[in-house]
């Protein structure tokens, strides 16, 4: 439809709705209180929707702006995108340091998705650069292996993406691509352990049951991505079959996924099947072209650095130190003079959350907010802030958080060409109303 | 008598004024035929106790692309790996940055588009997908 057929429509309508709305008031005379009840032709308390799209400036919404839909064994969240599956876990959710597994963002690179996992033929297969490769059932998890937990957060690498000025192309994303879970599963190094790593290993290659219609030799076959042997979080990871004590939804990568705490997603191998060892570095294209990140503070860059070329990256790793402000969530009005419960969760892939700050005055004073249960180095810490607007006007809440290794996290921009690493302080709009 | 009757129409009608005023400050019972999208529930699947895990089929949502030449290009080439949305779903980009995805999907990706169809979606992303033209 051309905008002027948009155009003709909407008048059309109008007029209809006119028409109708006439014949109602002439027939059954409406009484003058009828309006006050917000019965108008104007409909004056209609919700407004959010636009389609946003942008060329920064999306100003807290999630991304799609329509909110049902998918298997999910709850309502936002499409980003169907084929592959791109879903945001919508802000209400994380007013509590776990995610539910059913709210959690979805994301896939590939549109062949499993739809269907057969335990009976299923096994995890440890093979490449072994003594003796393994195929576990996943009975084999369950019953070979001393359990572990862990929680840790788990976010996209392009979480907030759709902040970026000039914007980039990929999933825009509200602040919602992140989700914090009890992980349970074995240890990745008990199961390297039971292959035995030959010498000359340097790096794990991860596949899972995701395909896509590509060529073969492509990343548009398969998605897979590697971790150093070196790296020290190869100690922590886990392969998980249980998410917050239950079964991961097929979306979100039954029947083990690999945890990779204080990680980014990339890395979080759903439906892992496969995990190769390798006696030379991974240069597929997730590894070689796809998930990197400007080797500078940050990982920032500008455009004109970019064209110009000469911009050494490296693989994307640790999740910069994040905080939010979840609840309330600005969106009605507060009475001035009355405290209100500002809620929130902060983390960092860095270490623990040892601060998290308030500041109403535009950064310039800040004040420390209460924090929640500890539950690990690597998991979402919630916190809390009794806060009161002292006259009717319009406030802005930012918020920022500190980790262990004394990260703070800064009012500073990023920018880099695959929008990732978004760390900026958030803040939040309030309007208070008068109490008289 | 008459007199009274008027006086006592007068009374009711006031009182309607003042009862109007008041739930007009509350706004009580506003409703409005908008914004009616409804998500449906899910009906529990009925589960064997066999080995195969199984979800629903992924639903597949409409995404409207806008009129024009290069439409028809556009969904058969770059739908043939993704759904329409992820060109829906992006801000308004530059038509140098479209170029740019086109050929990562044909040298990174290896879609087989032929030369010609990949000027005709460029075209087609750059008349109703960049800052300038991109309307909804």
């Amino acid at each position: 439809m051309s905008r002027k057929d948009s155009k003709q429509t909407a008048l059309i309508s109008r007029r209809s709705w006119c028409r109708a709305a006439g014949a109602v008031a002439g027939g059954l005379a409406i009484s003058p209180t009828i309006p006050s009840l917000g019965v108008n032709s104007q409909e004056p308390g209609a919700t407004a929707t959010l636009p389609t799209f946003t942008g060329p400036s920064a999306n100003s919404y807290w999630s991304a702006v799609g329509p909110i839909v049902s998918e298997p064994q999910k709850a309502p969240l936002i499409l980003l995108t169907d084929r592959p599956v791109q879903l945001e876990t919508p802000r209400n959710y994380f007013a509590t340091a776990f995610t539910p597994n059913e709210a959690f963002y979805v994301r896939w690179h590939l549109d062949r998705i499993p739809n269907a996992v057969d335990l009976r033929t299923w096994r995890l297969h440890v093979e490449g650069n072994v003594a003796s490769p393994q195929a576990f059932s996943f009975g084999d998890l369950l019953r070979k292996f001393k359990a572990e937990t862990v929680a840790a957060v788990n976010q996209c690498s392009g979480n907030s993406r759709s902040r970026l000025q000039p914007r980039v192309p990929g999933g825009q994303w509200g602040n919602g691509a992140m989700g914090n879970a009890r992980w349970t599963g074995v240890k990745l190094r008990d199961i390297l352990s039971a292959a035995g790593m030959k010498s000359g290993s340097v790096q794990v290659q991860l596949q899972g049951l995701e395909q896509g219609e590509g060529p073969e030799g492509l990343g548009s076959k398969y998605f897979l991505k590697s971790l150093d042997l070196e790296n020290s979080v190869m100690d922590e990871c886990i392969v998980a079959y249980a998410m917050n004590g239950e079964p991961l939804p097929l979306l979100n990568g039954f029947p083990v996924r690999l945890i990779v705490p204080g990680y980014f997603a990339t890395y979080w191998m759903k439906c892992l099947t496969w995990i190769r060892v390798l006696d030379k570095p991974d240069e597929n294209f997730w590894m070689k072209t796809g998930y990197r990140v400007p080797d500078t503070p940050r990982g920032t860059t500008r455009p004109e650095a970019m064209k110009a070329g000469g911009v050494k990256t490296v693989p994307i790793g640790r999740m910069p130190v994040r905080s939010f402000l979840v609840t309330p969530d600005g969106s009605a009005k507060i009475p001035a003079g009355m405290s209100v419960n500002l809620r929130g969760i902060a983390f960092s892939g860095y270490g623990r959350v040892t601060k998290v700050e308030i500041s109403d005055d535009g950064l310039k004073t800040w004040k420390i907010a209460q924090l929640g249960e500890d539950f690990g180095a690597y998991s979402f810490r919630t916190w809390e802030f009794a806060w009161a607007p002292r006259t009717p006007g319009k406030y802005s809440v930012a918020v920022r958080a500190t980790d262990e290794k004394g990260n703070v996290q800064p009012d500073e921009t990023v920018w880099n060409p695959g929008g990732y690493l978004w760390n900026r302080i958030e803040r939040q709009e309030f309007v208070a109303g008068n109490a008289e | 008598m008459k007199i009274h009757k008027l006086r006592i129409t007068a009374g009711i009608a006031v009182a309607a004024l003042l009862i109007g005023a008041a739930l007009a400050e509350q706004r009580l019972g506003s409703y409005t035929t908008q914004n009616t999208g409804k998500i449906v529930q899910a009906k529990p699947a009925a589960l064997a106790e066999d080995s195969e895990y199984e979800m629903a089929s992924l639903p597949s949502f409409d995404a409207e692309l806008a009129n024009g030449a290069g439409r028809a290009e556009t969904q058969i080439y770059c739908g043939t790996c993704h759904t329409p949305r992820y060109i829906t779903m992006q801000p308004p980009l530059p038509a140098a940055t479209w170029e740019a995805e086109i050929q990562k999907m044909v040298k990174a990706f290896g879609a087989q588009i032929p030369q010609a169809d990949a000027q005709k979606i460029a075209q087609y992303l750059h008349e109703h997908y960049t800052p300038e033209t991109r309307q909804r």
